[in-house]
């Protein structure tokens, strides 16, 4: 469950960070994204990569928390890469579906 | 040196990186591998039947049971080590050694019986395990080989952190419609950035878990080079108990392992029997360790005639053995349940993905002038590059090949399977020094995935019978295929590798290239 949360927050921190860069915004919209956007993507991918931290060591404790978050954090990257390399559109929807998952996985973790 | 820093580190991470990829991309294949050395030797043994629990009257009687062997079988022995039954393998494993530097005795018992086991014979993925640092040679070259190329591979991760300088813009970035090298050292960054916290803990924690014999002064100052005493004294192990010289008899170890498992809550694990016709003979029960990052072993040591409980090791240790125990429980990721279990080996794919694309990266960058013969140099890194990169996971599949289709009675079994490993090892590599070199990757990477696919073939084809959990298999045989599917991918797309528009505009009818990829 913590991997699942863990990989999920970063997933969608990693994408904030990605499409923040207008190479990889181009990819899927035809201009480079506005400063605003920039700034609005960056705080919310660092802040949702320093949740997933908050999460792995709130859920795990520290032993094994920065363990878990760095392996969720790897898988995740590994994931956004591959996706966005070769079918970059697939972002359009699978963000939305990873921020479900992430969302219900948490809720359960709380109940 | 008029050379920049950063020139001067690129240098540094190239050669560096060069000289012992090859090594290194076998010990990660091995030690990736080794996260599923258990699966691997359940794979390989499928007659073994699984059991639900083991009871510790069984574990008593398994442990008299085995000890009345070794007294008929191994009595000269100076030590025994019986590995005792556990659901997931319900044997009595027992090993013995009679002098240094003899080979240890070996046999797997059936603890209802006291017969050896009807398995075949095999080294399962304790073949792996014990490659990963000691790449099947003597012991003590493997592991030096072994300690130098990590040690050389922090200074080309340090190195290569320092060269890249788009670090954070190109993190994702994997180009694949521009030149051959471009995508190669986009594919060499990601794998390397990605999975960086795992390669350097990795190969830290490596160079760590082997530390006292590459750096053995200060345990030859303070101990005499007893490194058993160091050991003992920093509470990692029991203390040694010295042979007095005298005859004496053996208590029955069952009661001694009734008391062990009440004294200790983990599961036991085996008995290591010191000396066991001596006075002082001394029985130690090793457990398995308790949750944790850290790799400890709880102990609970017995006066081998009386039966009288000598020690207790459980936890207590000191901050500096601590760290040690920590980096080495890292390092070996035993913790890991199967979810977490699954990130280590993605991440060690990345790590040979890293180790692989960099020497690939090295001959792409020097590929001769379209027309031009390559020099010696080039020809050689290629040949060892495909020999190595295509002749290891060709030797892997060949090996569990080997494990399904040779005799069951063939004598010297386990070794014939290893024999298998390192003879197609040497035919890939050396079928693969001759062709031109796109052709070469091509066909050793089309022939890998062919093996892979062979083995799952061969396994439904004579082994299906003797399948406990058909399901398990199924799982094994699966992984197995994706891998033959990754082979076969990067195989075709070789083949179909066309280089980049742009460079084919310009040059409007290609002469043959000699692209790697």
């Amino acid at each position: 469950m913590t991997l699942l949360i863990g990989a999920g927050l970063s997933f969608l921190g990693l994408a904030a960070l990605c499409l923040s860069m207008g190479r990889h915004h181009q990819a899927l919209w035809p201009v480079p994204p506005e400063s605003r956007r920039v700034l609005g993507l960056r705080v919310a991918g660092w802040t949702l990569i320093g949740l997933s931290l908050a999460a792995a060591i709130r859920l795990d404790g520290w032993n094994f928390g920065p363990v878990d978050w760095l392996g969720s954090l790897t898988g995740a990257g590994l994931l956004l890469i591959v996706v966005q390399s070769y079918r970059p559109r697939v972002l359009l929807w699978l963000v939305p579906v990873a921020a479900a998952i992430t969302a219900v996985a948490a809720l359960g973790a709380l109940a | 040196m008029k050379q920049g820093f950063r020139q001067s580190m690129a240098w540094l991470h190239t050669w560096s990186g060069l000289v012992v990829g090859w090594v290194l991309f076998a010990v990660f294949v091995t030690g990736t591998a080794t996260y599923y050395r258990a699966d691997i030797s359940r794979w390989m043994q499928p007659e073994l039947r699984r059991e639900a629990t083991v009871t510790p009257e069984t574990l008593a009687a398994s442990a008299d049971l085995a000890v009345a062997h070794l007294q008929a079988q191994a009595g000269a022995a100076r030590t025994w080590f019986i590995g005792l039954p556990t659901p997931e393998k319900p044997l009595v494993e027992l090993f013995w050694r009679t002098k240094p530097g003899a080979a240890p005795g070996h046999v797997l018992l059936d603890p209802r019986t006291g017969a050896p086991a009807a398995m075949r014979a095999t080294r399962g993925g304790d073949f792996f395990y014990r490659f990963h640092f000691e790449l099947n040679l003597p012991p003590l070259w493997g592991r030096w080989i072994v300690g130098l190329c990590a040690m050389v591979m922090l200074v080309a991760l340090v190195s290569g952190i320092v060269t890249h300088r788009r670090i954070f813009s190109d993190f994702f970035t994997l180009r694949r419609d521009k030149a051959a090298q471009r995508g190669w050292l986009d594919a060499h960054n990601v794998s390397g950035v990605l999975a960086l916290p795992f390669h350097l803990m990795i190969t830290y924690t490596g160079v760590v878990t082997l530390a006292l014999m590459y750096m053995p002064w200060g345990v030859t100052a303070a101990y005499k080079g007893d490194q058993f005493a160091f050991f003992a004294e920093t509470g990692q192990i029991t203390r040694n108990r010295p042979a007095a010289g005298q005859p004496g008899t053996l208590a029955p170890v069952g009661p001694m392992v009734r008391q062990a498992l009440a004294t200790i809550p983990e599961p036991l694990e085996r008995l290591t029997i010191a000396n066991p016709r001596d006075a002082n003979s001394t029985v130690v029960a090793v457990f398995e360790e308790p949750h944790g990052l850290s790799h400890e072993h709880p102990q609970v040591a017995f006066a081998g005639t009386s039966g009288d409980v000598v020690e207790v090791l459980s936890g207590g240790l000191q901050p500096a053995a601590k760290t040690f125990t920590t980096l080495v429980g890292l390092h070996e990721a035993h913790f890991a349940g199967a979810a977490l279990r699954v990130l280590f080996f993605l991440c060690g794919l990345m790590g040979c993905a890293m180790v692989a694309s960099g020497l690939v990266l090295w001959s792409v960058a020097r590929l001769p002038k379209s027309g031009a013969v390559p020099g010696f140099g080039w020809r050689l890194v290629h040949a060892l590059n495909l020999g190595t990169i295509a002749g290891l996971p060709g030797a892997v599949a060949a090996y569990f090949l080997a494990n399904r289709l040779l005799p069951l009675d063939l004598a010297g079994r386990a070794e014939w399977e290893v024999r298998v490993f390192f003879g197609t090892w040497i035919l890939v590599a050396g079928l693969g020094a001759w062709p031109a070199p796109r052709r070469a990757w091509r066909l050793s990477l089309a022939a890998v995935a062919a093996l892979f696919a062979a083995v799952v073939v061969a396994d439904a084809a004579t082994a299906r019978g003797l399948w406990d959990d058909p399901a398990w298999f199924l799982g094994f045989d699966a992984a197995l295929l994706a891998l033959a599917a990754g082979f076969a991918l990067i195989s075709h797309k070789i083949a179909r590798y066309a280089g980049p528009r742009r460079a084919r505009r310009a040059v409007p009818e290609p002469a043959p290239r000699m692209e790697a990829a």
